[in-house]
């Protein structure tokens, strides 16, 4: 009976034709069944390294293997060697990807050396122009097209929040001493001063047990927090007409003193942690203020804690105590992010994409991002709707209003040509700054560095490119 | 009551000695110690503070996450790459190191350009390796590594059984020559048997060699025959280190090596000094 | 060995034309194969690559053009270059004392007989053949600020809780990874050292003893000439391993904090393969090529004279 209906819709598909995708049929069901032809065929993909791979390999990859017969192979490698590893895999021509995860920052450089394919042609025939509307605009507007051209499906609502105690924040002695200290209300940091008085109040009154923050610190990440605090406080990056760079201005030194200064409030070895020793501190209740990307909230609200997967998170000590906000200045990066491409390379092309579109698809995705064990967080106007996730926890609907804010009034990652060697020359410069040296002496090795990097791109080149992504609302604050 | 004997001077420098020698080993093994316990220990025992110097109960649980998710391919490639490599290279260069041991093919010259092959670091020919690959459609295939480890082996097996084969007497062969054996049947019949230990200990070397290289094989694998060493980099990352599967994965890379040495401990000397210190 | 002659040598068969042909041309035949392998894996490679190093090759940008000698002469204003250069050499020169003096007091300690000797050395030379990867990794593990056991051995031994952030603290990042390279190493020296020193003659010793020569005086006059060889070709080994020093390294630090760690062998692999530039990394190559072989015919020289 299953090879009927199967024959049935291979026959209404064969008769429509591409031009005219069935409207009752959602854009998962149409790939699932356009795919069924390649059943046995395996298609691999690269996906960030730990956590997130859990998705492809726990949830769905063999859900994909069991709906159509496609293996899937999931290659983790390490986020800062993604760009890397997939220029790697397209120059050798060895085509041993099929499906990408790649950094939004970097898909004009990819598809400008041509390693991604075009997926035009592919959305029309499998009718999925219209769920793509469905992606919020930060996302779909930044993040889908290169040269109007859409080489990959945004997946990852991929946005910093800050994240606080309200249990501490709303304690009456600590309120009394603050408003005492500081003249103004314990509440959510509304700039950095704020977060910096916050911060070493909560040290001095709460120490060892209660730090006030703690950030993660170690590449690649701090680099994303630096690039919005220090357009926030009204630096540039060039100068957009000479393209000399400027992050050695006096507003690159000042968000590089803050930031060293901070470590002095946040638990001691900070400078080494990362991703995990960070979540780690929070969950466990050693600081009262972080900031993060969403799956923070969830994994902090005990979503999940059963699970498997997540055995190795230590149990959240804080669940529903913990308030989302803004970013202070408000206006938080939309760091990193992650779309699903194709590889031009492929040899499985047509498979590859409609695995893609399957996991992009409202359907798939609603269910992916609910994944306790995942990274991926909500980028649909139906996540942030969903009754469902708005019921996980009782404090979720803040949680997903905040994200939905935090995503619209999000500031994008700096993308020019070769962003890659400037993102090196970032993520250096603030492990040198942990290492202790001279904050000016960084940042004008990073000003020289990033110069360096311009004029082999050729300067008129990068200062067209420059000026397309600085026009963008979201790439300086007004 | 019975009068001790005392310790003579010698006896007392023995046990000494014996201090001294059980410290230096305790500080050497301490890291493959350490390494061994963490691959045994839970997340929980992992991430304690301070650290737990002994998991409470030995379990698998970390290997069998690698069993599960298919990572000990990478052991299986390592074995395949490394093993096929090694053999290969220990037919060609025996048969080559014969040569030159024998009929002096080539002179010192030949020996000695070589063993400078041997010399050449590996990060100065990787790219122009990597891009001659890349156009022949080489990367991230076993013929591919193979062939790269059996070259990268060479000088090394030429060398060291050059001078395993100088080590055999002329007269033996000569008389089996002279009793009308041929050249090929000399060579398997009585040089062969002679040489067979440092023949062993040869091969043991290059797979060693092969087994442990990192930078060829990151450079030239992508998804299908990852080699072990690269697979343990895929566990580190700005997200987070997965202690649990490093160790485990360093143990499981760690033990054939482990084995394979302590067979060939009396060719080891030899062996690693390129054969300039016959132990 | 259990072969006897007998058995074969009885039977005089004469050999066909081709079994001739095979037997006089038999020392270039067996040559042939290993040679070709090392040519076409070694030589020709670095031809090709030194075609690309005059050309403008970068990741975008495939233009075959010739620059000439630009990519050369980009070499002396590449200043992180030279830095990498530096730190290789930093840890060359003070790694490889150590290794040799640590490898030597090792040696001192076996040297005279005693029973179990066999195992104390099986059991050392294990650092040795571990993969660096794993070495690295391991002492990732060892140094790690809050999960590791290196902090609570030297908090226990000084009192007082020491923190260390060994990978991010930039005075001892270098110590990091000299002390996972000693580690390493050391047995390395020190299994060449006891065979070396097991070799020096004993009834020269046993004459200095009774004349009542110090140690030190023996030590000079004795047995250093004696190893002298032994630590000659062991130093070039290990020498030329520590100028191409990258996996340690790689898993140890990354070649952070900054490039403050950053060896030749990482900037290399860092300009070719995360920057693609294809053209300009050729140059580095040769760069490379140029300062080993210089210590590669010192390496050869010496070994000649050891052997």
């Amino acid at each position: 009976m299953k090879f009927r209906t199967l024959l049935g819709v291979a026959a209404i598909l064969a008769l429509t034709g591409v031009s005219a995708p069935a409207a009752d049929k959602d854009a998962a069901d149409i790939a699932v069944e356009a795919a069924k032809k390649y059943a046995g065929t395996t298609i691999s993909i690269v996906w960030e390294a730990g956590l997130q791979s859990l998705d492809p390999l726990n949830y769905s990859g063999p859900k994909w293997e069991k709906l159509t017969g496609i293996k899937v192979k999931v290659v983790e490698v390490p986020t800062d060697q993604m760009f890397t590893k997939i220029m790697q895999d397209f120059k050798s021509g060895a085509g041993a990807y099929d499906a990408l995860n790649v950094i939004p920052s970097w898909m004009p450089d990819l598809a400008r050396a041509g390693a991604l394919e075009p997926l035009d042609k592919y959305v029309d025939k499998f009718g999925y122009r219209d769920e793509l509307q469905d992606i919020a605009a930060a996302y779909r507007d930044n993040q889908m097209q290169y040269d109007g051209k859409i080489f990959g499906f945004p997946d990852d609502g991929d946005v910093m929040l800050l994240y606080y105690r309200k249990d501490i924040f709303e304690d009456p002695k600590m309120k009394e001493g603050f408003k005492a200290k500081f003249g103004y209300e314990l509440a959510p940091p509304k700039d950095w001063k704020q977060l910096d008085d916050i911060g070493q109040f909560i040290t001095d009154k709460m120490a060892p047990k209660v730090y006030g923050a703690g950030f993660f610190r170690t590449a690649p990440y701090p680099q994303y927090m630096f690039q919005e605090r220090f357009r926030m406080e009204g630096g540039k990056f060039f100068n957009a007409d000479t393209m000399k760079s400027t992050v050695n201005s006096d507003v690159g030194l000042k968000v590089f003193k803050q930031m060293l200064a901070e470590n002095k409030f946040m638990p001691p070895g900070v400078e080494q942690w990362n991703f995990v020793d960070n979540l780690a501190a929070f969950l466990q209740g050693t600081t009262a203020m972080t900031i993060s990307w969403p799956p923070y909230g969830r994994w902090a609200a005990g979503y999940g804690s059963g699970e498997e997967a997540l055995k190795w998170v230590p149990k959240s000590q804080v669940a529903g105590k913990v308030g989302y906000a803004l970013t202070p200045l408000g206006r938080p990066e939309l760091g990193v992010g992650f779309d699903l491409s194709v590889s031009a390379t492929s040899k499985n092309k047509e498979a590859a994409y409609l695995f893609i579109q399957w996991l992009n698809s409202k359907k798939t995705s609603l269910e992916r991002v609910q994944l306790p064990y995942t990274l991926r967080d909500p980028f649909r106007l139906s996540h942030y709707a969903s009754e469902k996730y708005r019921a996980l926890w009782p404090d979720a609907p803040a949680y997903l209003d905040t994200i939905k804010t935090s995503g619209e009034k999000g500031l994008l990652d700096l993308s020019l040509l070769q962003q890659d060697k400037y993102d090196e020359a970032m993520t250096k410069a603030i492990s040198s700054l942990w290492a202790g040296e001279d904050p000016k002496t960084i940042l004008d090795r990073m000003a020289q560095q990033f110069d360096a990097i311009t004029e082999k791109v050729g300067i008129e080149n990068q200062k067209a490119v420059y000026k397309v992504w600085a026009a963008k609302p979201g790439a300086y604050p007004q | 009551m019975r009068l001790m004997k005392l310790p003579t001077r010698k006896g007392r420098v023995l046990v000494l000695r014996y201090i001294g020698a059980g410290v230096v080993t305790l500080l050497f093994l301490f890291p493959v110690y350490w390494l061994f316990m963490i691959s045994f220990k839970t997340p929980d025992e992992i991430y304690h503070v301070p650290p737990l110097w002994m998991p409470g109960q030995i379990q698998f649980s970390n290997y069998y996450v690698l069993f599960k998710d298919g990572d000990v391919m990478a052991i299986l490639n390592s074995l395949i790459v490394a093993g096929v490599s090694s053999a290969i290279a220990i037919i060609l260069g025996t048969l080559c190191a014969y040569s030159l041991a024998r009929f002096g093919t080539g002179g010192e010259n030949l020996a000695m350009w070589i063993i400078s092959q041997r010399m050449i670091p590996p990060i100065a020919v990787v790219f122009p390796i990597f891009l001659i690959y890349v156009y022949f459609g080489l990367v991230d295939g076993y013929f591919g590594l193979i062939v790269l480890y059996t070259a990268f082996n060479l000088p090394y097996v030429i060398w060291m059984m050059r001078g395993y084969i100088v080590d055999v007497p002329l007269e033996l062969e000569e008389s089996a020559l002279v009793d009308g054996l041929n050249r090929w049947q000399v060579i398997w019949k009585v040089v062969f048997p002679m040489v067979r230990p440092g023949l062993m200990a040869t091969s043991v070397f290059t797979f060693v060699f092969a087994w442990n290289d990192f930078l060829f094989a990151l450079v030239l694998t992508r998804t299908e025959v990852i080699t072990f060493p690269v697979m343990l980099t895929h566990y580190f990352g700005g997200q987070s280190n997965f202690w649990a599967k490093i160790a485990a994965m360093s143990v499981l890379g760690t033990l054939p090596i482990f084995v394979a040495v302590t067979v060939m401990q009396r060719y080891l000397v030899r062996g690693i000094s390129l054969g300039a210190v016959k132990g | 060995m259990t072969f006897s002659l007998s058995f074969n040598g009885t039977e005089h068969r004469r050999p066909s034309r081709l079994g001739r042909v095979l037997e006089d041309r038999l020392p270039y035949l067996i040559v042939a194969p290993a040679i070709l392998v090392l040519l076409l894996v070694g030589l020709f490679p670095l031809i090709y690559s030194l075609i690309v190093s005059f050309q403008r090759i970068t990741m975008t940008d495939n233009d075959t053009s010739f620059a000439g000698l630009l990519n050369y002469a980009e070499l002396f204003r590449d200043t992180r270059l030279w830095a990498s250069l530096g730190h290789t050499a930093i840890i060359t020169a003070i790694a490889l004392p150590l290794e040799l003096l640590i490898g030597f007091l090792m040696a001192q300690l076996f040297i005279d007989r005693m029973p179990g000797r066999q195992l104390f050395v099986a059991l050392l030379v294990l650092p040795t053949v571990i993969s660096p990867i794993v070495a690295g990794a391991t002492w990732r593990l060892l140094f790690d600020v809050r999960f590791g056991p290196i902090g609570e051995i030297l908090s226990f031994f000084a009192g007082e809780p020491i923190r260390i952030l060994w990978t991010v603290n930039p005075a001892y990042v270098y110590p990091a990874i000299i002390i996972c390279e000693v580690w390493q190493w050391s047995p390395f020296m020190f299994l060449l050292l006891l065979a070396a020193l097991s070799n020096v003659d004993q009834s020269q010793l046993e004459a200095a003893e009774i004349d009542g020569a110090s140690y030190l005086r023996v030590l000079r006059a004795i047995i250093l000439p004696a190893i002298a060889p032994v630590i000659a070709v062991a130093c070039l080994i290990r020498g030329l391993d520590l100028v191409r020093i990258f996996d340690i390294i790689w898993a140890l630090t990354e070649g952070g904090p900054g490039s403050m760690t950053e060896t030749i062998s990482l900037y290399t692999y860092v300009q070719g393969f995360s920057q693609f530039e294809t053209s300009y990394t050729a140059a580095i190559s040769f760069l490379v090529i140029a300062l080993l072989t210089l210590i590669t015919t010192l390496v050869l020289k010496r070994m000649e004279i050891a052997r």
